[in-house]
């Protein structure tokens, strides 16, 4: 696996703040992991072979593997794994979609190309442009977009789900009781589409909401087309998820304490077992510049971390990581494709920057549990 | 290294060899028994015991986006794993990569298809078969639903033109040949076609699903890919679509085309029920066809879950799924659909399909043009091809099967007059021998002289499955990695992939396309070496032309 040797005078490590070499700050954040009880490897803000390496040593260890998305991730895996939903690509909404939905708020941090990359071109599926309709579902007042909006401002709190769940009874034709007669044209735009999409970010939506709109999207499916754009978590949440999802059949926030993965949502929530004092040594890596959690304050025991992520707290070992695609080559989930991406380095330093995968190797190279075989 | 396998009955279809002898083999390869004066460094005292090559499995849906979806869509299907004593990494993970390819290497399979790659989604197919230990790997593309070879066909721009694109889609995702899924039937879904036949026409292409394979037929084969086009045919499930399948097989006229899990085409419409069998019609148009192959896709009683890139077809059948959950994907090209599904014994339809697979099967005279599949998971998980092997060589064992299902049921079925029992020569053959000629694997599926030291040895018994499930030994590449039925360490292999020459006018064009229709660099689909974390992670093989 990729361990060079070359890695050791480029990277930057501190043992309790003082700087140590790399072959000193592994072995000790492996001793660090070799004596804890439930290590918890956190963050997770990593290229798809950061991830590959956290969850290797995860099991290895009898760890836990969390991300710092964890949440919003799970909302959208609960709806998919509990009821069905209809999905499509960046690239088929972009060239096909004549309805555009936006549901909630938080879409541009989400997916910066937006409105370059879907909503300021016409669709295009045969040859001829099509002029795309764009409705807004919005807390309150929404962002400015490109082009012809029709927009419905539906409230904030229990409010949101329950105009979603109006707005899905009138695409049904179910009898109106209070619901505004706005829903009606807009269910009749929807119905007409010929391929509609509808985009959300997790991050905004509850559980509820982000059913609702899984379960609008099904309906619209008895007549017309009708699929949808979850948008996916920052800090590669989507690689890491598919990571997770090949390498233990389920997504993150699964322990490997007795031997097998176990998926938990609550049992093996970072925040949760943190602060319960379950876990006893957390390895937080973060790797785009995210910095911790409020809850992860002064209880990092081993931090990979890239220059501008480093925890406020001294770590007891601080090891600095490159950003993957601009210090070095990795894999990661691509907002614009909906895919795994191989990226390459922008600015390579000329000594080359040190990866989580290479930092995790040479920690689990260090381990002295008689494994010798990494995966 | 020079090992000696010493005096095990050895059952080589390739060479045509069936006898007790020994077989050596010098660090990763087969050689010729050297002069009587050498002695090996090691010898394996294989008395008893059944050697055959590696065995080849051409289409299993192993790794991608799709199956990770469904491994994500089902965690309560992987829950209840019983522990394995094995001490390697995440073999005790259910349905992992690892676990996969622990599974197949116990069974003493050491080369594995994953048949259904969306183009778009290589990387990810190929970063998954990364991480399956042990067993060497390949993928098929998927074409014949994208616009650009729709739209190059609505051009009318020519053969040449769709046979530069087949090559760079080869090249670019790295595959060992080309799948076409319901033809022009994903397309016409996205324009809400909800049935789609051999004579119809994608809308806004104009073209049929008739000229989509038969182009890329073409294609394929004058670009010399060993494997040929690999078919999913259009209707698959439902009623009366063993039709569908005949005249499929009728467009082949005389060029090599592989039929897929043909038991999904294998259905009549008779009977009260509206279901039948139609294996006999089509065993015997695939028997004088010649340049014809098939993989059955039997169906095994059991839950399971539906992975097809037929997103038409999974949007039909998602109202039959179990549990009630599905995820229907618009993709790029093809997409997919994930429906779980559990073929019940007490069913007439599905026992009319579990009937229809084994039909198939003995109704098919030549062993090397009938592959054994179930389309992993589709028909059902690929860890069931113990049972089915048993099925196949022992009729009374058939005859148990049949008495759980409906009477009536197997009674719309030849199977319960089908007498024929397979040796384990032609298991040898269909498992070995014919899928490394059908993928052009020169070195594997035979245990010549040359040939890569992929080698399975199996305890004979009373319980066949057992003897199937359990090898004895397994080497790949001359490293023993299995040991009585266990996996003892990892190593990796490859996937192995053809590479065409590549027309330099068709990179321009795929750039100049990718930036008009979706904004993108071309290049984004790439599969480059640096990326997938294993040393020397591919293998090439050479087209013929």
């Amino acid at each position: 696996m990729a361990s060079g040797e070359g890695v050791m005078e480029r990277a930057g490590a501190w043992i309790g703040g003082t700087p140590a070499s790399l072959d000193e700050a592994a072995a000790e954040a492996a001793r660090l992991i070799m004596a804890s009880g439930q290590p918890l490897f956190a963050g997770l803000g990593t290229d798809v072979d950061g991830a590959r390496h956290a969850v290797a040593l995860a099991e290895r260890v009898g760890g836990v593997v969390e991300h710092m998305h964890s949440a919003p991730m799970l909302r959208d895996l609960d709806s998919l794994r509990e009821t069905g939903v209809m999905l499509t690509t960046p690239g088929e909404a972009r060239v096909r979609a004549d309805v555009v939905v936006l549901v909630g708020e938080g879409l541009d941090e989400a997916w910066p190309g937006l409105n370059e990359r879907l909503l300021s071109v016409p669709a295009r599926p045969d040859g001829a442009d099509i002029q795309r309709r764009i409705v807004v579902l919005a807390r309150d007042a929404p962002s400015k977009r490109p082009g012809p909006v029709e927009t419905v401002v539906f409230g904030r709190g229990a409010g949101f789900a329950a105009n979603l769940a109006a707005l899905r009874a009138r695409v049904k034709r179910r009898p109106r009781t209070a619901a505004p007669s706005q829903h009606d044209a807009i269910a009749e735009l929807l119905r007409e589409a010929k391929f509609g999409v509808a985009i959300w970010s997790a991050a905004d939506l509850d559980a509820l909401e982000i059913e609702m709109v899984n379960g609008l999207v099904r309906d619209l499916n008895e007549s017309t087309r009708f699929s949808s754009l979850p948008l996916a978590a920052g800090g590669n949440g989507a690689g890491a998820l598919a990571v997770c999802g090949w390498m233990t059949g389920f997504p993150m926030r699964t322990g490997f304490g007795s031997g097998a993965p176990v998926h938990d949502p609550w049992r093996y929530d970072a925040e949760r077992l943190v602060r319960a004092g379950e876990a006893d040594c957390v390895v937080w890596i973060s790797a785009f510049g995210a910095p911790p959690p409020e809850w992860a304050r002064g209880s990092i025991a081993v931090a990979l971390c890239d220059g501008g992520a480093r925890p406020a707290e001294t770590p007891n070992v601080l090891i600095e990581v490159g950003r993957p695609g601009v210090d070095h080559d990795g894999v990661l989930h691509s907002s614009d494709t909906g895919t795994l991406v191989a990226v390459s380095a922008r600015s390579r330093s000329p000594d080359g920057a040190l990866s989580v995968a290479e930092a995790l190797a040479r920690i689990a190279g260090c381990l002295s549990d008689g494994s010798g075989e990494a995966c | 290294m020079l090992t000696c396998i010493k005096g095990g009955r050895i059952v080589d279809p390739a060479n045509k060899r069936d006898e007790v002898g020994d077989l050596w083999i010098r660090d990763d390869r087969i050689v010729a028994p050297p002069q009587a004066d050498v002695r090996p460094d090691a010898i394996v005292d294989a008395e008893g015991l059944i050697v055959m090559a590696g065995g080849i499995d051409i289409h299993s849906h192993i790794a991608g986006g799709n199956v990770n979806t469904a491994r994500l869509l089902l965690p309560e299907q992987h829950r209840a794993h019983a522990r394995r004593p094995a001490a390697t990494p995440l073999s005790n993970a259910g349905w992992s990569t690892f676990e996969t390819g622990c599974l197949y290497a116990e069974m003493g399979f050491t080369t594995v298809v994953e048949p259904a790659v969306s183009p778009h989604h290589a990387l990810h197919a190929h970063l998954e078969l990364a991480d399956i230990p042990i067993i060497d790997k390949a993928i098929l593309a998927i074409l014949g639903n994208d616009d650009y070879v729709l739209g190059l066909m609505r051009a009318g721009e020519g053969a040449r033109a769709i046979q530069d694109h087949v090559a760079w889609t080869l090249e670019t995702t790295r595959a060992l040949g080309i799948k076409v899924i319901n033809a022009g039937g994903v397309a016409a879904f996205k324009e809400n076609m909800r049935k789609f036949s051999f004579d119809d026409v994608v809308p806004s292409y104009g073209v049929s699903s008739r000229g989509i394979v038969k182009a890329l037929q073409q294609a394929v084969h004058e670009l010399g890919v060993p494997h040929p086009l690999h078919v999913h045919c259009n209707n698959l499930g439902m009623p009366g679509n063993f039709k569908t399948a005949l005249e499929t097989i009728g467009a082949a006229e005389d060029l090599p085309l592989h039929l897929a899990h043909l038991q999904f085409y294998g259905y009549g419409s008779e009977g009260k029920q509206g279901i039948s069998s139609g294996a006999p019609q089509l065993a015997e148009a695939i028997n004088a066809a010649k340049n014809v192959t098939i993989d059955v896709g039997q169906a095994m009683f059991g839950q399971t879950v539906t992975i097809s890139s037929d997103v038409l077809r999974q949007f039909s059948a998602r109202g039959f799924a179990h549990p009630k959950k599905y995820v229907i994907f618009d993709g790029d090209s093809n997409g997919g659909g994930i429906v779980p599904f559990e073929y019940k014994a007490g069913s007439f339809f599905n026992a009319v399909q579990f009937a229809v697979g084994l039909e198939l099967f003995l109704l098919i005279d030549d062993p090397s043009r009938v592959f054994f599949t179930t389309d992993h998971p589709n028909g059902a998980p690929f860890t069931v091809y113990p049972e089915l092997f048993a099925l196949l060589m022992d009729k009374g064992l058939r005859a148990q099967w049949l008495a759980r299902v409906p009477a009536e049921a197997a009674a719309m079925t030849t199977l319960p007059s089908l007498t024929r029992e397979y040796t384990v020569y032609e298991i040898a053959t269909m498992t070995r021998a014919a899928p490394a000629k059908l993928l052009g694997l020169s070195d594997r599926g035979h245990l010549g002289a040359g040939g890569r030291a992929d080698v399975a040895l199996y305890r004979p018994g009373k319980d066949r499955a057992a003897m199937f499930r359990s090898a004895a030994r397994v080497y790949k590449d001359g490293d023993l990695v299995v040991r009585d039925g266990a996996v003892t360490h990892y190593r990796f292999g490859r996937a192995i992939n053809v590479s065409p020459s590549v027309d330099a006018a068709m990179r321009k064009r795929m750039e100049g396309y990718y930036d008009a229709r979706y904004g993108l660099p071309s290049d984004f689909m790439a599969v480059p070496e640096g990326a997938i974390p294993r040393p020397e992670p591919f293998e090439t093989i050479a087209c013929s032309s």
